[in-house]
């Protein structure tokens, strides 16, 4: 079906009006807000503040890592299982309802799944009894309140995020690729490397990027985590507009967030069409 | 070296309760090209794929080169496959999808690059190495599917529908050149295809699966003028079948006459006299002795081109066709009388 101009006009005039109403325009408030000081005339000083003062730094530092941390954590976690669900399972059925199970934590809240991790790695926790009981340990291990539950309550709310979106391209991989490399002469391990990985990479990246970007603005579950002795950039945020209530500060603090992690986004963009353009040399010299 | 390359001993595959493959004894020579033919569901796909190592027989026996191949992986077996959709790797270019094979081998660098040229000059596909397989037609793809299995110069090479997605002039050219390319590097070729033409025309074997078994083995003029049974009669070019009757004398068919060594010939109750229709005569007043003579109604005429196919109803209301380019062909009329006949040792007397 071919859609003419008006056509694509008209599907397009909603969702642009859309972002334009929800996202643009407020985004662009929070921007300018930012670069205003308290008297209401433009200044770069909340920025100074900000590269100036190592407290916010360090917060910074510290969502980027936990949001990369937990990025890793359920690509690890959730590629066997995408991988699982997507080839072992060969029943339609069982198929369906491993996908709702993976999708049904996403309905309970957050607050509630926050809660239910501080009794579970606590000092008298499951986890520690677990393993004192397993004797790997000789002492409770400090989980509760630092960047490690921090780091587990994410990975639990952002693995379904990281197995639908790796499942979905794996589902699409045609097995007779599979065939082909074990015909060519390649073992199940390098068919894996050489095929089913790279094919599978679009699933991961769009899958990393989506977690990426959820823990950095992650804030229910760092908060009640972190029982206050972690601070990541969203409760700062959260701080300056509901507590503090110095807005144009927490504006600050939300456009610094978000052009790191455009910074990182577009470095790695970058890493990956240098990668492509090398590989592509690479071809040409092989051929 | 011996001349049989593959062997299959008595073979059998289910699939749940579905028999794909029933008692399978089958032996492929060194250096021949060997078509699997069949409607969908003979099974000639799932003998192949055993072939490759996809799958194992639940009984019997198979090796290649004297080596027993039961469940060896297919990265452990001395063939590659042709795949029927192709299946070239997506994320690589073709240089590197024909090299796939020899990286596996850890051959060097430079041997791999010059197997690499050599396999593209072979399907004629030289100025494409740099492409990716997206950017290829669907005769392009299949060419580049060709030589990343010869380029690792394997014992067999299994070809899967390699030809059912091109269209019919690509196609018959692809046959031509599939049989050339056969000729020059001397492997030992086994081709699926439900093609009958397609077999004919480049398998130096074929062999007629039906419902799981082999219905008949032997070369494309040994099928097609002498089948064993009525399924390879019927699915190998055109045939009439008359049931016969069977009476004291021997056996018999209404509105034909049979020469008396023929009415002997052994049969079944439900046998059939299988004749082609380009193999039968009109008769103008005598036909020689000894042939089979008949007599029915022209049913209805059809110009072909070629010839005129004539639709004869026989007086027990079966009808037989016939193919002839005899210039008497056109006087006839729908409802007139015909005289036909063949010599006898053109039709077969035919078992279920």
């Amino acid at each position: 079906m071919r859609i003419g101009l008006w056509g694509t006009v008209l599907l397009l005039a909603a969702p642009v009006a859309f972002m334009l109403a929800f996202f643009a325009a407020p985004f662009t408030a929070v921007a300018v807000s930012s670069l205003h000081d308290p008297d209401g005339g433009w200044s770069l000083a909340n920025y100074v503040r900000l590269i100036t003062d190592p407290y916010y730094l360090k917060a910074l530092w510290t969502t980027l890592t936990i949001a990369l941390w937990v990025t890793v954590i359920t690509m690890l976690l959730g590629y066997p299982l995408a991988y699982f669900m997507a080839f072992r399972i060969r029943n339609r059925w069982l198929k369906r309802l491993l996908y709702i199970v993976v999708v049904t934590p996403l309905f309970t809240s957050n607050v509630v799944r926050a809660f239910s991790w501080i009794i579970l790695l606590g000092r008298n926790g499951f986890v520690n009894d677990m393993l004192l009981w397993l004797n790997l340990v000789d002492k409770p291990l400090p989980m509760l309140f630092n960047k490690v539950s921090i780091v587990i309550g994410l990975s639990y709310i952002m693995l379904p995020f990281m197995v639908l979106s790796v499942a979905a391209i794996l589902q699409n991989i045609d097995v007779r690729l599979k065939d082909a490399a074990r015909d060519l002469g390649a073992g199940p391990l390098t068919t894996f490397l050489n095929v089913t990985l790279p094919l599978s990479l679009p699933g991961v990246i769009s899958g990393a990027l989506m977690v990426f970007t959820l823990c950095v603005s992650a804030y229910v579950t760092p908060s009640i985590l972190s029982g206050g002795r972690e601070v990541v950039m969203s409760m700062l945020v959260f701080q300056q507009y509901a507590t503090v209530l110095n807005f144009s500060f927490g504006a600050t603090l939300a456009v610094a967030l978000l052009i790191t992690a455009f910074l990182l986004l577009g470095t790695y963009q970058v890493a990956r069409f240098g990668f492509q353009q090398s590989r592509k040399l690479r071809g040409l010299h092989a051929a | 070296m011996s001349q049989d390359l593959i062997r299959l001993d008595n073979i059998s595959r289910r699939f749940g309760t579905v028999t794909a493959l029933a008692d399978i004894s089958l032996t492929v020579r060194r250096g021949e090209f060997l078509a699997l033919l069949g409607p969908s569901g003979c099974g000639k796909t799932t003998l192949l794929r055993m072939i490759a190592g996809f799958l194992d027989p639940f009984s019997g026996q198979l090796s290649i080169g004297g080596k027993r191949m039961n469940n060896v992986p297919p990265d452990h077996r001395p063939v590659n496959t042709v795949f029927q959709n192709y299946a070239l790797f997506p994320h690589m270019d073709v240089a590197e999808n024909i090299a796939f094979g020899l990286k596996r081998k850890r051959l060097p660098r430079a041997e791999i690059r010059s197997r690499v040229k050599e396999a593209l000059a072979m399907v004629g596909m030289e100025a494409f190495a740099t492409r990716w397989p997206a950017e290829l037609s669907g005769g392009q793809q299949q060419r580049v599917a060709l030589a990343r299995a010869i380029v690792n110069r394997p014992e067999v090479l299994l070809l899967d529908e390699p030809l059912a997605a091109l269209d019919l002039k690509l196609r018959k050219r692809m046959q031509i050149e599939l049989k050339r390319l056969h000729e020059r590097l001397g492997m030992t070729f086994i081709l699926v295809t439900h093609d009958q033409e397609e077999a004919l025309t480049i398998a130096d074997r074929i062999v007629v699966m039906d419902h799981g078994r082999i219905a008949q083995i032997g070369t494309g003029q040994e099928i097609y003028d002498t089948p064993t049974n009525r399924f390879v009669a019927d699915f190998i070019g055109e045939a009439n079948l008359l049931p016969i009757t069977v009476g004291n004398g021997g056996i018999g068919c209404p509105g034909l006459d049979l020469p008396g060594d023929m009415q002997a010939a052994p049969h079944g109750r439900d046998s059939a006299i299988m004749i082609r229709p380009e193999n039968i005569r009109l008769a103008g007043e005598t036909l020689p002795a000894g042939w089979v003579t008949g007599q029915g109604k022209l049913r209805q005429k059809i110009f072909r081109g070629v010839g005129w196919r004539l639709y004869v109803e026989l007086p027990g209301g079966d009808e037989i066709a016939i193919d002839t380019k005899e210039s008497g062909a056109e006087l006839i009329e729908p409802g007139g009388d015909v005289r036909f006949g063949w010599p006898a040792d053109r039709c077969r007397v035919l078992a279920q």
